[in-house]
């Protein structure tokens, strides 16, 4: 058996703690989102909207659409959106590419997970306008024609999911956890997969899945 | 015990772990559900909730949203137009959205703002100015403003209940007791996807998208609310991204979207926020429960007494029936009696959240099992054994099929009970924490409601022949489309890769509600009806050629066989499907009358049993030493819901349900502010539920007999039983590994802290 050893660090059941997990965390996403100077407008808004404001928000600076660039699954998609927009709302409601799902809008689920230039990102923390120039891959883009990504097929073959609605965002998390390399056993893919959450219970299986697709083929 | 006499044997697929229909959809991103409707041009609606939980609105200012750019419409108390409160039996709420000025709970529906993308919506909607006059909210069980009813109970059967002499057998000599009060917070079910309509209009007729678990209670809600006929308005929802009874009854967004869409004339679309999915769509309420137990020295059960409380809102429909759905059924015992009360909060609505009642029940009751087994000093499976009913004690009717014991007995001898040391606190990990080693039964009963179905027999473009099924049922992530694929298949005699299966539309025959697990077993026999109507309109025409081998013989003598129908007594007597279908109408298909076989309406001879499916788990915890942090190491759950059609997804189906008990026994629930009643949690950060890494090792099994006696395939439900039995058999094994008892969910460290 590889379980973690029983320590404070792993204590995955505070959700405090699951930030110890390695890949891209929740911590790790909003700070990187606010270090690019842009998530707070985003967050502060949905806030007020969320309370019922009494007071007044502040009037909104929206200088209307600018045009972007978005390089997603090796095509080119020219959008004139405003800044305000995700990258998650991007994709879906201006581009109507909804593979990539809204599970909660402030980055705590992973459903909108998607890679950006490799890395699994929380596509509902980060704006649209931000990435121009990146290579943005959903999971539209990951099989190949009619053949399956490994990850993908894997799913399928251990029943990992059920209603299917996490499991984009659990996808593009594996298919970036194994690029990682970090995770060697099951404990490790369990804790590195900790952004994703399933509410209809497939963990086991997703880990299942997910080491199988790990195996270097033959 | 109940005879498998006039069922067709078991046939593949049905019975085989297939992979899911579905699934490469799924792995694809290409499913669609309900927000992301083919429709183009949708614009944006937007909800506005009320910030107080009891009082009125007494000035809505929306001048300055209505001036916001791209705003096409604010709907409010105001301005919304009269819809008509009629077809009640499908509403969550006893009130429709914005008919009136009055406040029952924080998070209500106050306006609807419509923009042409949904930044604008979202800014314009925090522009409303609403002025309130604020009244002091009633709030939880304890409350003494709080109005008391004591529910009849009508679909779950009574709920004030006594038979025999409780207070008389408890005073007996020589009789243990065990009294104890369990409580349990409120818990939302949090499915993945929100809640999300997207409504449009066209030349009168309402066409709806909707995140559902009812797509035909949809559509009739809809047209008596909005004046309009059933065939006036069609609800689509061909994938649900889970629900879990929060998408069972109309809730008010519903509406809304349907009336911004009348307001400005084009396609809306509407999804909750995560916010407002606490708010907007239900909860399992809040309950307080005192279990009486009392045993003889054998350790059988001469008393027990199941008193239970839970909330609502004014406006909600919901009783929590927990003593009905655990200790009217579980165990024998001469004098039973239990009660159930509601209080009135300003807390939002109350639904069902799955195994309503039972769930909460089944950890008061198995909790107390576990306690009496200790004061018996007995075995607690002992103890369950000792108290075996082979009929349900509140009806005295027997159990169509109950295999119980058999769950036991695989689940110890998997589990390894047997080398349990029963002294609390004596067992320990390697690693120094303490472990602890805990069983609870879980049970369900077996519901199906009225369904139709259809199966269409026709020709492929190859020449082969190819089925499809279809009802207006719901795939919730349940397997529905893969198990009524197999279905197909085993009826009509064909292979699984030439079937298909529809659902998710209101235009298909009425299925039902997919909720009390009842969806495979009500369109599964609505499903074998339909066959047999199939068959009879192929015997008609294959015997329409003269010298057809089947001459003479009628629907009931033949059957459908690899790819042709048949003699039963003679398979070789028959003709190919595709020489029947040739030259013929595009297809030929059987619909079964419409099936009305609800708990009502049941035939007969299945009015003399009770239909109940039961099971077990058995659980080991760690516990830390230093900070009691509980974590779940192993389940094995073992259950009997009859035949399983496929083990795949019903095995994903009870670890899911096993999971989610684990998040209630010790992660889960809903805070609200005592002095606002607002909720305080209402993210997925904050409402902690299992992430991957809780979950270590769940095993499943199944040993079930076909229950024929339910229905044709002999089928229960499998999607709550998982969830019934495992907080108590969590807390068990809390207690077996420290000595604490924990009587209030969730099982959290601070309170292990708590001097005992």
């Amino acid at each position: 058996m590889d379980e973690p050893a029983d320590s404070l660090a792993s204590a995955s059941f505070f959700t405090g703690a699951r930030d110890v997990a390695a890949g891209i965390s929740r911590r790790e996403a909003i700070a990187r989102t606010l270090k690019a100077g842009a998530g707070l407008s985003v967050l502060s808004q949905v806030g007020g909207l969320l309370r019922g404001a009494t007071e007044p928000p502040p009037s909104p600076s929206a200088p209307g659409p600018v045009t972007v660039t978005l390089n997603i699954n090796g095509d080119a998609h020219t959008l004139a959106i405003e800044p305000r927009v995700t990258l998650l709302d991007a994709l879906r409601e201006h581009l109507g590419m909804y593979g990539t799902k809204k599970g909660c809008d402030h980055g705590q689920c992973g459903a909108c997970t998607v890679l950006v230039n490799g890395e699994r990102v929380n596509s509902c923390l980060t704006l649209a306008v931000m990435h121009p120039g990146d290579d943005i891959t959903t999971i539209e883009g990951l099989a190949d024609g009619d053949a399956l990504h490994p990850v993908q097929a894997a799913f399928i073959k251990h029943d990992a999911f059920q209603c299917g609605y996490c499991t984009p965002g659990q996808i593009c998390s594996a298919v970036a956890l194994i690029k990682e390399g970090h995770a060697k056993t099951d404990a490790e893919i369990r804790e590195q997969m900790a952004g994703n959450i399933c509410r209809c219970g497939a963990y086991q299986h997703i880990v299942a899945a997910v080491r199988e697709a790990m195996q270097p083929t033959g | 015990m109940a005879s498998a006499s006039d069922s067709s044997p078991p046939v593949a697929p049905v019975g085989e772990p297939r992979d899911r229909v579905d699934g490469r959809a799924k792995v694809t991103g290409r499913v669609v559900y309900a927000a992301e409707a083919p429709v183009r041009n949708a614009v944006h609606a937007v909800l506005v909730s009320s910030t107080i939980a009891r009082g009125e609105i007494t000035a809505m200012d929306a001048a300055s949203v209505e001036r916001s750019p791209g705003v096409l419409a604010v709907l409010t108390p105001k301005n919304m137009p009269k819809l008509e409160y009629v077809d009640a039996k499908f509403h969550a709420e006893k009130r429709l959205p914005l008919g009136d000025l009055r406040i029952y709970y924080a998070g209500q529906h106050i306006a609807v703002v419509v923009a042409d993308t949904l930044e604008r919506a979202l800014y314009a909607s925090t522009l409303l100015r609403v002025s309130y006059r604020e009244e002091p909210p009633v709030l939880g069980l304890g409350d003494p403003a709080a109005k008391i009813e004591w529910p009849k109970g009508e679909m779950t059967g009574p709920l004030q209940f006594e038979k025999g002499d409780v207070d008389a057998a408890l005073s007996g000599t020589g009789v243990v007791t065990v009294k104890q009060t369990y409580s349990t917070p409120i818990e939302t079910h949090n499915p993945m996807e929100m809640s999300a309509t997207v409504a449009y209009w066209e030349n009168g007729k309402l066409t709806v998208w909707d995140s559902t678990q009812a797509v035909v209670n949809r559509q009739k809600a809809l047209a008596a609310v909005f004046g309009l006929k059933p065939d006036q308005v069609r609800v689509l929802c061909p994938f649900v991204g889970g629900a879990f009874g929060c998408k069972g009854d109309q809730w008010p967004h519903t509406f809304l979207a349907a009336a911004a869409a009348q307001a400005v004339g084009k396609p809306v679309k509407l999804m909750l926020t995560r916010q407002q999915m606490f708010t907007g769509c239900g909860h399992r309420p809040v309950t307080e429960q005192t279990i009486t137990l009392g045993a003889d020295g054998q350790g059988r059960l001469v008393a027990l007494r199941h008193e239970s409380k839970s909330d609502d809102s004014e406006v909600g429909k919901h009783i929590e029936p927990c003593g009905a759905g655990s200790s009217a059924i579980m165990y024998a015992t001469p004098n039973l009696a239990y009660t159930h009360r509601v209080s009135r909060t300003n807390i939002a609505s109350a639904t069902f959240m799955r195994a309503p009642g039972e769930n909460p029940g089944t950890y008061a009751l198995e909790s107390a099992m576990d306690e009496l087994a200790i004061a018996l000093k007995m075995d607690p499976v002992e103890l369950r054994l000792v108290n075996y009913a082979d009929r349900a004690p509140h009806n005295g009717l027997p159990f169509s099929t109950s295999n119980v014991k058999e769950c036991y007995r695989l689940g110890a001898e998997k589990f390894g009970w047997s080398r349990r040391n029963p002294e609390p606190g004596s067992m320990r990990a390697p690693d120094g924490a303490r472990v602890g080693w805990g069983m609870a039964t879980a049970t369900y009963p077996a519901h199906r409601f009225p369904n139709q179905a259809r199966i269409r027999l026709m020709l492929d473009r190859d020449g082969g022949v190819r089925a499809i099924g279809a009802a207006a049922t719901q795939d919730l992530g349940t397997g529905a489309y893969t198990v009524f694929t197999q279905m197909t298949a085993m009826l009509v005699g064909l292979p699984f890769e030439r079937v298909k299966f529809e659902l998710g539309d209101s235009n298909l025959p009425p299925g039902g509600v997919s909720g009390g697990s009842a969806t495979t077993a009500g369109v599964g026999q609505a499903m074998s009806e339909a066959a047999g109507k199939l068959r009879q309109a192929m015997l008609k025409r294959a015997q329409e050629n003269s010298g057809s081998p089947l001459a003479g013989l009628t629907p009931d003598q033949v059957v459908f066989q690899g790819g042709r129908i048949v003699a039963a007594n003679d398979p070789s007597r028959g003709v190919e499907l595709s020489a029947v279908l040739k030259g013929g109408p595009a297809y030929i298909e059987g619909l079964n009358e419409a099936n009305p076989a609800g708990a009502d309406n049941l035939p007969a001879k299945q009015k003399a049993y009770t239909f109940q499916s039961f099971g077990a788990h058995f659980v080991e915890v760690a516990v830390d030493e230093r900070l009691p942090i509980v974590r779940v190491k192993r389940v094995v759950s073992v259950m009997d819901v009859g035949r399983v059609i496929n083990p795949k997804t019903a095995g994903s189906q009870v670890q899911g349900a096993v999971i989610m008990g684990m998040g209630q026994a010790l992660l889960e629930e809903t805070h609200y502010d005592p002095r606002t009643g607002r909720v305080v949690n209402d993210n997925l950060a904050d409402y902690v539920v299992c992430v991957n890494p809780d979950v270590r090792s769940i095993e499943t099994y199944f040993v079930g007999e076909p229950d024929l006696l339910f229905n044709a395939i002999g089928c229960r439900g499998v999607g709550e039983i998982g969830i019934t039995g495992i907080a108590a058999a969590i807390a068990n094994a809390v207690y077996h590994a420290t000595g604490r008892r924990v009587r209030d969910l969730p099982i959290t460290a601070e309170k292990l802290m708590r001097p005992a």
